[in-house]
């Protein structure tokens, strides 16, 4: 995208005032996006972005400054503005550029830019149709499909060249059922970082049955209890906590910034035995799947949790070389206007030994979840809601009527302590991170899991 | 480089026959500063620039953007929109709106803002971080202290006559502190949004940061009980959010709002007038026109608890019919993407009681101060909802002991009609604004 000796010169001019490295993050970005509503095709949107950030660091200080342009001029003003963050200091010097290599880890089939836009059209029209279909009790479908490819190019001063194409799509279904005054609503939106192929695997009409399911579903429920009680985690859904509710508090900047409930705890046990976790950017085409971080540091699996005891947080290379230690590979930034953040990729809980089903015939009552709305945690505390958007009672073992209004809530080490069964079915789950203003796509997952005792918030006896 | 004027025209001059062309331009420059441990943690500069175009052919609508376009690219962008055109569906109620002389309004341009330097930007987010970490002795350590202006411009332009401009400038602050006690962490937040960085108060801000983390020392979970609740300012804006998509003209006309068929019904307290007003410059929500180029105007959309009526853009308005006009509510995210509706100054009107009566007549009950989850715990088009929630206990007439771990579950409409005080302090934190309001019994769910 841009040349060696120019880049050399803007990380040249970035080390002005000397700092620990310099880095120039460089983005051009095409996408396509459809939207369906109210049963039309309402709108068809290309977009072209590009633009490159510069970054200056010493200790955990940072300066940026990004530019829509890509021209000389733009991109020694963005180095003089954000080396104007650091004391003065001698300048500093740009190691000779090395091209990295790392694996493919989201290889590509069929790119969704040989695609005509009329077949994406199509694949929503079916969306809509499977929706309608399902029940007459669907009254409202939206379905958006999302393309995208960034190219990315990341040179640093301590010699790092690192090019990478990321490849993103997405299809969206929500539904909403009415029956009376009755409204419910149900989501599905897989998503991967893959080509086109990936519609084959995860069709327009099994998406739409599975939002559409959960909507009609939820028109029977009745409101949720409120209080402790036992909960079982549909597979998928535990990861969701965990991202929210550990893994964020793992992420070093919160660490570093003494506002984790983690900080100080690596080797000690802060979970059930049963817990072993990982985040993980090497899984092949998984939607937080990278070859290369955002700061060109290589994709890793960083194991979190053996047997409940904590093994290690999630670093980027400032907060790695404050505390002497190698980064995760967990700096991500959401594109060229903004800098790094410490974040997760791919968050999972590891299979364990239990039947699925035994796990909640061992339940005698309780809440069986199957999709959470999304949550939010403060890291300091520990305290963090989850919204639950279909969930059933469990009665005798057995998952039965469905509940609305419900949420978890609790804190992050008791709840994870109580986790007391752990299934062997794992699934995942996609989801959108915001974090500091920006959003990264993030995967999760878990297989079934059973939390003995969790406050659920509700309107129900 | 071409100017936003001469871009967005440009794009109007390749319309072809037949077509309605519109192109939204938007610059700005923005700083932000950051400080922890008495250094700068993080200095920003962003510049951006971008033009976004929509194409309605037949009654078919497509969109297209571009970064830093040229004059060419900005061409380009309308072949693209017209392409992407060819492929959605006829929709008889996408149409541009008329072009209508709208007021400027020269305040939302502070001319000295450019007159700030860098360092003095620094040193208010270093000054702003000082005062956080060493007026209380409990707390000693931020999560964050950043402080941030932008100097904005847009301008707009289509063939049905729009051609207007105007310019904007903003700042804001945020604090999250943490106050520490033994093995316990709290954290309190507090933020801003003006339109210069001397209009913030970063005193006022940081007090209420330190404040909203040390009174939370100490806080345990409540028994389950349905109890009067007292949303302070910062809670009550949360749940403003979700009656806001509630009353969003196009989920009202595509079955994703409770209040759909409420035209003219009692819905809330008579305490209850909720209005939406672009002209005002108590919130940092004005504007002289909106996405579209419409002009802002007020809308009341609720007096006295009585429902009248929603927030629309040109499409909304087109299709409710009846001869509703858009309410100057067609906004946009930024150029990426096309016009939907949103609010501009969005305020629960203010009340006659002032706050420390509010906490007499709540007496045995709970002060909620943050409320969490609200995005994914409220439906509003069921209008259920069930969110996350600290606060502290009502005792005496005063604020008690602090409360943690707890969730607060209802529906909107009977929180509305619940309403059974409003303080006499709306303040607007962000474009949202909002008084301390009382309601009279809510299920509080804790051990």
């Amino acid at each position: 995208m841009l040349d060696r000796a120019l880049v050399d010169e803007v990380l040249t001019a970035a080390r002005r005032r000397g700092g620990a490295f310099a880095e120039v993050f460089v983005e051009e970005t095409t996408g396509t996006s459809i939207r369906l509503d109210d049963g039309k095709v309402e709108e068809l949107t290309t977009g072209l972005d590009r633009g490159a950030g510069v970054r200056v660091t010493q200790g955990t200080s940072y300066g940026y400054a990004f530019s829509n342009r890509l021209d000389r001029d733009a991109l020694l003003e963005a180095a003089q503005a954000a080396s104007a963050a650091l004391r003065e200091g001698e300048a500093g010097s740009v190691v000779d550029l090395r091209t990295l290599e790392g694996p493919l880890t989201n290889a590509v089939e069929r790119p969704a830019s040989d695609v005509p836009a009329a077949d994406k059209v199509a694949w929503l029209r079916a969306l809509d149709d499977a929706a309608r279909g399902f029940s007459p009790e669907v009254v409202q479908v939206v379905g958006v499909y999302g393309d995208s490819l960034q190219q990315r190019l990341i040179a640093t001063s301590d010699g790092r060249w690192v090019e990478e194409d990321r490849p993103r799509i997405r299809l969206v279904a929500q539904v909403v059922a009415k029956r009376d005054d009755n409204i419910q609503t149900g989501f599905h939106g897989p998503a991967a970082c893959s080509g086109v192929e990936f519609i084959d695997a995860n069709t327009p009409h099994d998406t739409a049955l599975v939002a559409a399911g959960r909507a009609v579903t939820m028109l029977d429920s009745v409101p949720a209890p409120a209080g402790e009680m036992p909960v079982v985690l549909a597979p998928g859904m535990g990861g969701v906590l965990f991202h929210e509710a550990v893994g964020h508090p793992l992420e070093a900047d919160a660490i570093d910034k003494e506002a984790s409930v983690y900080r100080g705890l690596i080797g000690t046990k802060c979970a059930s035995e049963l817990i072993h976790g990982v985040d993980d950017a090497t899984i092949t085409n998984g939607w937080g799947s990278f070859s290369f971080d955002d700061e060109g540091t290589p994709a890793q699996r960083t194991v979190l949790f053996t047997d409940g005891v904590l093994q290690a947080y999630l670093y980027d290379r400032l907060r790695a070389e404050k505390d002497g230690v190698d980064s995760t590979g967990n700096g991500r930034r959401q594109s060229y206007a903004s800098p790094p953040v410490v974040r997760m990729t791919n968050t999972n809980i590891l299979n364990g030994a239990s039947d699925p089903a035994e796990v909640l015939a061992d339940t005698a009552n309780g809440v069986y979840v199957t999709a959470l709305g999304g949550g939010q945690v403060n890291p300091a505390t520990g305290d963090f809601v989850f919204g639950v958007s279909e969930g059933h009672l469990i009665e005798h073992g057995e998952a039965t009527t469905p509940v609305r209004g419900a949420n978890l809530i609790g804190r992050a080490i008791e709840v994870m302590s109580a986790v007391d069964a752990v299934a062997d079915d794992f699934d995942t789950w996609e989801g959108v991170c915001g974090k500091d203003g920006q959003s990264a796509p993030v995967g999760s997952g878990s297989p079934t899991l059973r939390i003995s005792r969790i406050t659920v918030g509700g309107t129900g006896a | 480089m071409p100017d936003l004027g001469e871009l967005v025209r440009a794009a109007v001059e390749a319309s072809q026959v037949d077509e309605a062309v519109e192109a939204y331009a938007e610059e700005s420059r923005q700083t932000e500063a950051s400080a922890l441990r008495g250094e700068v943690e993080g200095l920003e500069f962003a510049e951006s620039r971008g033009v976004g175009v929509r194409v309605i052919r037949d009654g078919r609508l497509g969109y297209a953007y571009a970064a830093d376009p040229s004059v060419d690219e900005v061409r380009a962008t309308v072949g693209r929109a017209r392409e992407n055109a060819a492929l959605t569906e006829p929709d008889e109620f996408n149409v541009l709106p008329a072009a209508e002389p709208a007021s400027a309004i020269p305040e939302l341009f502070r001319e000295d803002s450019a007159d700030v330097t860098t360092e003095a930007k620094v040193r208010m987010a270093l000054d702003l971080e000082r005062r956080l970490v060493t007026s209380d002795p409990r707390v000693t350590k931020v999560d964050f202290a950043q402080i941030g202006d932008v100097t904005s411009r847009v301008a707009i332009a289509s063939t049905a006559g729009v051609d207007a401009e105007y310019a904007r400038t903003d700042a804001f602050v945020v604090a999250v502190t943490l106050a520490v006690d033994g093995d316990e962490t709290q954290t309190g937040f507090s933020y801003r949004i003006a339109r210069g960085l001397d209009e913030l108060g970063l005193d006022d801000v940081a007090d209420e940061a330190i404040e909203r983390a040390v009174r939370m020392l100490g806080a345990t979970k409540p028994p389950t009980a349905r109890v009067p609740v007292v949303l302070d300012r910062f809670a009550a804006m949360d749940f403003l959010g979700v009656l806001a998509s509630a009353l969003n003209a196009e989920n009202v006309l595509k079955g994703r709002s409770l209040f759909a068929e409420m035209v003219g019904d009692r819905v809330g307290s008579e305490l209850f007038t909720l209005v939406d007003d672009g002209t005002i410059l108590d919130g940092p929500g004005a504007a002289p026109f909106d996405g579209e180029g419409v002009p802002s105007g007020r809308t009341e959309l609720f007096t006295g608890g009585t429902l009248n009526g929603f927030l629309h853009d040109t499409y909304t308005a087109a299709r409710m019919g009846g001869g509703q006009r858009s309410t100057g509510n067609g906004k946009r995210g930024s150029y990426k993407g096309s016009p939907g509706v949103g609010t501009s100054n969005f305020y629960l009107d203010n009340g006659t009681t002032p706050f420390d009566e509010l906490l007499r007549d709540a007496e045995g009950g709970v002060l909620i101060a943050d409320v969490s989850g609200v995005h994914s715990g409220a439906n509003p088009i069921s209008g259920e909802f069930s969110v996350g929630a600290t606060g502290l206990r009502i005792e005496g007439g005063a604020l008690g002991e602090p409360l943690r771990e707890m969730t607060i579950a209802s529906t909107l409409p009977e929180m509305l009609a619940g309403i059974t005080g409003v303080g006499d302090d709306l303040r607007f934190f962000s474009s949202v604004g909002t008084p301390s309001v009382l309601i009279g019994e809510m299920t509080l769910a804790g051990v």
